[in-house]
């Protein structure tokens, strides 16, 4: 399960946040655990919103 | 005076009998970071518990379909020349089924090993070569593969004296088809070590395989003894049909190998500095760190410990963290959100670990 992380001053979503293992994961996609979320998310999976 | 001549494995030179690439000069020659397990940022000398994809000793990832089966340490029983190896402890008398599959691998990255031209009519021929010893005797193996994993060299190598240190050596044609490395930070290649690998997931050594395939029929499962150790130590993958002794780099070069995908600040004082921050609000500051080398990619981030091991501090007053999380991330620097309270905004405080306490700022770029 993963979850988004906005900026807490501009709003915009800063990360994606692996709930697991609590691993912060840029929006880069030659990062690979971002690779991981985008196929999570290819699969129909949804993200918790940012609070 | 005669100069260096190239021939097909070494470098010969005007010095007589001396040979770079027989000798253990640093040429680049190892496509494997970290094959003396000398480098083990995570855990130090600490035996862990590895789960699946779990990196433990620099650059090696476990891959296991079972949890809890072995454990896995950076240990000073090593051959001759060797400062350490990675020990595998079995922790059970596990029967493997068809599709379990135990093994450590690396990946290798494209810019690292695109020369090697696979895929292609032009594949080179490469020489595994490795260190190992055992309480186990027999055949053993693992296999090289595409980042797909569609493609797959399974290999075998054989341990006769339990508890001796064997070096074993493996020459592998290049694969000429297949799709294979690209000049990129991509995953490459793959090497992998099996410590019990199920049948489906097994193949005839010696031979490129259509498939994946990580370890070659009938190799002895480590796993399926309790109490069994497995050490390796000295992998080395280079060009060649033979191989040449292993290339020896300086420890700061290979440490900084492997933070291209790993490194980490904090974890050896309380109140270690590890960066700067500017207060945004009264409750959240952006701390900046400079990563120690360009990453492959931009890091994930992550801590050990709980927000609470890290503070903000201004000089004679600080305020521990309530939660961090990555803001931005670059490949040779990072803003992290630190959330706290009484802060002054645009201010500016340090980012250090708190009183009494050694946990760490990770950031990974691992393949």
């Amino acid at each position: 399960m993963y979850k988004l992380i906005n900026d807490p001053i501009t709003g915009k979503l800063a990360c994606i946040q692996k709930l697991s293992n609590n691993v912060f994961i840029p929006i880069n996609e030659n990062n690979t655990d971002y690779q991981a979320y985008l196929k999570w998310v290819a699969e129909g999976n949804q993200p918790e919103p940012a609070q | 005076m005669a100069y260096g001549t190239v021939n097909a494995d070494v470098i010969g030179t005007s010095v007589a009998g001396s040979n770079l690439g027989a000798g253990d000069a640093s040429l680049m020659k190892n496509r494997i970071i970290n094959g003396a397990m000398q480098i083990s940022q995570r855990n130090g000398t600490s035996t862990v518990t590895p789960a699946l994809y779990d990196y433990t000793i620099d650059r090696w990832q476990t891959q296991v379909t079972q949890s809890g089966k072995y454990t896995l340490a950076q240990s000073t029983s090593a051959p001759a020349g060797f400062p350490n190896s990675m020990l595998i402890t079995s922790t059970s008398a596990y029967s493997i089924t068809t599709t379990d599959c135990f093994d450590e691998k690396q990946y290798i990255e494209g810019f690292n090993c695109y020369d090697l031209a696979w895929g292609t009519a032009n594949a080179k021929t490469v020489t595994l070569s490795f260190w190992v010893q055992s309480s186990l005797t027999g055949t053993f193996g693992g296999a090289i593969q595409n980042a797909s994993g569609n493609r797959s060299y399974p290999f075998s190598y054989t341990i006769s004296s339990a508890n001796t240190w064997t070096q074993a050596s493996v020459t592998i044609s290049g694969d000429t088809t297949g799709t294979w490395m690209s000049s990129n930070n991509s995953v490459g290649m793959a090497v992998l070590f099996g410590l019990g690998v199920g049948s489906t997931l097994s193949n005839t050594a010696g031979a490129w395989a259509a498939g994946d395939y990580r370890s070659s029929t009938g190799a002895t499962s480590v796993v399926g003894t309790n109490g069994a150790t497995f050490y390796i130590t000295g992998v080395q993958l280079e060009v060649g049909s033979s191989a040449t002794g292993f290339e020896y780099r300086q420890y700061g070069q290979e440490l900084a190998l492997c933070q291209r995908y790993f490194q980490q600040f904090g974890g050896t004082a309380t109140y270690e500095y590890i960066g700067d921050c500017i207060c945004a609000s009264s409750t959240s500051a952006y701390a900046g760190i400079s990563l120690v080398t360009t990453m492959r990619a931009a890091p994930s981030f992550s801590y050990t410990g709980v927000a609470s091991d890290f503070t903000t501090d201004a000089g004679n007053t600080n305020t521990q963290c309530t939660a961090l999380a990555l803001n931005e991330a670059a490949v040779n620097k990072v803003r992290l959100t630190l959330t706290t309270s009484g802060l002054t905004t645009s201010s500016y405080r340090t980012f250090l670990t708190y009183s009494g306490q050694t946990s760490k700022v990770q950031f990974s770029a691992e393949l």
